[in-house]
C-alpha cells in the first residue's frame, strides 16, 4: 500500500503542466538584445554592429535550440502536454500567426499606401517611371505553383500521420521541404538578377520589405517542418499526439496564403 | 478694370492638395512647348495654371531634371 502511494505520488492530480524554472526565457530575452542592438547598430554603419549582430544571432539560435529541446523533452519523454495543455498550445499558435498577419498587413499597407496613388516624383504611375519590373507570369508564378504544391505535401503528411503510416509521412515531408529548398532558391536566384535594389525608391523598399520577409519566414518554416521531419523520423510524433507538427503545417499554410497575396498584388497587380 | 484669373477648376483634382493639378499643368505646358513652340498662345496658357498651381523652386527643380533626363513624367520623346 505505501508502495502504491509513493507510485501516485509522482503523477499530477491535474491536468496542467507547471514548468520548471528555467534560464532560457532569459537568455532568449538577452540575445534578442544584442541582436536587436547590433542589427540596429549595423545599420547605422557603427563597426561593431557587424560582431554584435552575428553573436546575438548565434546566441538567439543556439538558446532556441535549447529551449525547443527542453520543450521535446517535457512533452514527448515527461508527458506534461496533456490534452488540455495541447489545448493551450494550440490557442498560442493561432494567436502568433493572427501577431503574424497583423505584421504582414502592416507591410502590405505601406505597399499600397503608395502603389494605389503614386505620387508626382515617380511619375505618378506604379511602378514608378525609370523601374523595370520582374514579369510575373515566369518566375513568380512558377514560384507559386512550387508553394501551392507544398500546400498540398505537407497535407499529404498530415493524412499519413495520422493514419500510422510513418514511411509515407517521412515521403511527404521529404518532398515538402524540398518544394520549400526549391521555392527559396528561386527567390535567391530572382534577387540576384532584379532589375531594381533595396534603395531604388519606394518600388525597391516596399518589394523587398513584403517579399524579403516572407522570404524569411519561409525559411523559418521549412525549418520547423524539417524538425516535424527528425522527430517523426526519431518515433516522436504518433497518430495520437503530434500537435508539433500540425503547429508547422498551419504556420506553412499561413506562408502559402501571404505568398499568394504577394504574388497577386506586389507581382501581378503592381506590375500591370 | 483689369479681368484677373487664375487656373480652372478641374474635376480630376478635387482635393485640398493640389500638388497632383500642379504637376499635370506643368507636363502638359512642356509638352505643348515641345510641339507648338514656346510662342504659341494655348501653350503660354498652361504656363501661366503651371506658375499658379506650382510652388517656383518645383518648377525649378522639374526644369533642371528635365535637362537632365531624371523627370519622371513624360517627355517628347517619349510621348
Amino acid at each position: 500500500m505505501s508502495n502504491l502511494n509513493s507510485n501516485l505520488a509522482i503523477y499530477n492530480r491535474h491536468p496542467f503542466h507547471l514548468v520548471d524554472p528555467s534560464p532560457w526565457p532569459f537568455m532568449a530575452s538577452l540575445s534578442v538584445l544584442v541582436f536587436l542592438f547590433g542589427l540596429v547598430s549595423y545599420l547605422h554603419g557603427f563597426k561593431v554592429g557587424n560582431f554584435l549582430f552575428v553573436f546575438g544571432l548565434c546566441i538567439l539560435v543556439l538558446t532556441s535550440v535549447v529551449w525547443w529541446r527542453d520543450v521535446i523533452r517535457e512533452s514527448t519523454y515527461e508527458g506534461s502536454h496533456t490534452v488540455l495543455v495541447q489545448l493551450g498550445l494550440r490557442y498560442g499558435i493561432v494567436l502568433f500567426i493572427f501577431s503574424e498577419v497583423m505584421l504582414f498587413i502592416s507591410f502590405f499597407w505601406a505597399f499600397f499606401h503608395s502603389s494605389l496613388s503614386p505620387g508626382v516624383e515617380l511619375g505618378m504611375i506604379w511602378p514608378p517611371q525609370g523601374i523595370s519590373i520582374f514579369d510575373p507570369c515566369q518566375v513568380p508564378f512558377l514560384n507559386t505553383i512550387i508553394l501551392l504544391l507544398s500546400g498540398c505535401t505537407v497535407t499529404w503528411a498530415h493524412h499519413a500521420i495520422i493514419h500510422g503510416n510513418r514511411n509515407q509521412g517521412i515521403l511527404a515531408l521529404v518532398f515538402t521541404i524540398l518544394l520549400a529548398l526549391l521555392f527559396t532558391g528561386l527567390q535567391f536566384y530572382e534577387y540576384k538578377i532584379a532589375p531594381f535594389c533595396l534603395s531604388d525608391g519606394i518600388y525597391g523598399s516596399t518589394f523587398f520589405i513584403t517579399t524579403g520577409l516572407h522570404g524569411l519566414h519561409v525559411i523559418v518554416g521549412t525549418l520547423f517542418l524539417l524538425v516535424c521531419l527528425v522527430r517523426l523520423y526519431n518515433y516522436q510524433i504518433t497518430a495520437q499526439h503530434h500537435f508539433g507538427f500540425e503547429a508547422a503545417a498551419w504556420y506553412w499554410h499561413f506562408v502559402d496564403v501571404v505568398w499568394l497575396f504577394l504574388f497577386v498584388s506586389v507581382y501581378w497587380w503592381g506590375g500591370i | 478694370m483689369e479681368s484677373l484669373s487664375t487656373a480652372p477648376r478641374d474635376e480630376r483634382f478635387p482635393h485640398t492638395n493640389q500638388t497632383r493639378n500642379c504637376w499635370v499643368r506643368y507636363v502638359e505646358w512642356k509638352l505643348c512647348e515641345e510641339k507648338h513652340g514656346e510662342e504659341e498662345s494655348e501653350c503660354k496658357k498652361f504656363g501661366r495654371w503651371a506658375r499658379a498651381l506650382c510652388p517656383v523652386d518645383w518648377i525649378e527643380r522639374w526644369d533642371e531634371q528635365r535637362a537632365n533626363g531624371t523627370f519622371p513624367g513624360p517627355s517628347g520623346e517619349s510621348s
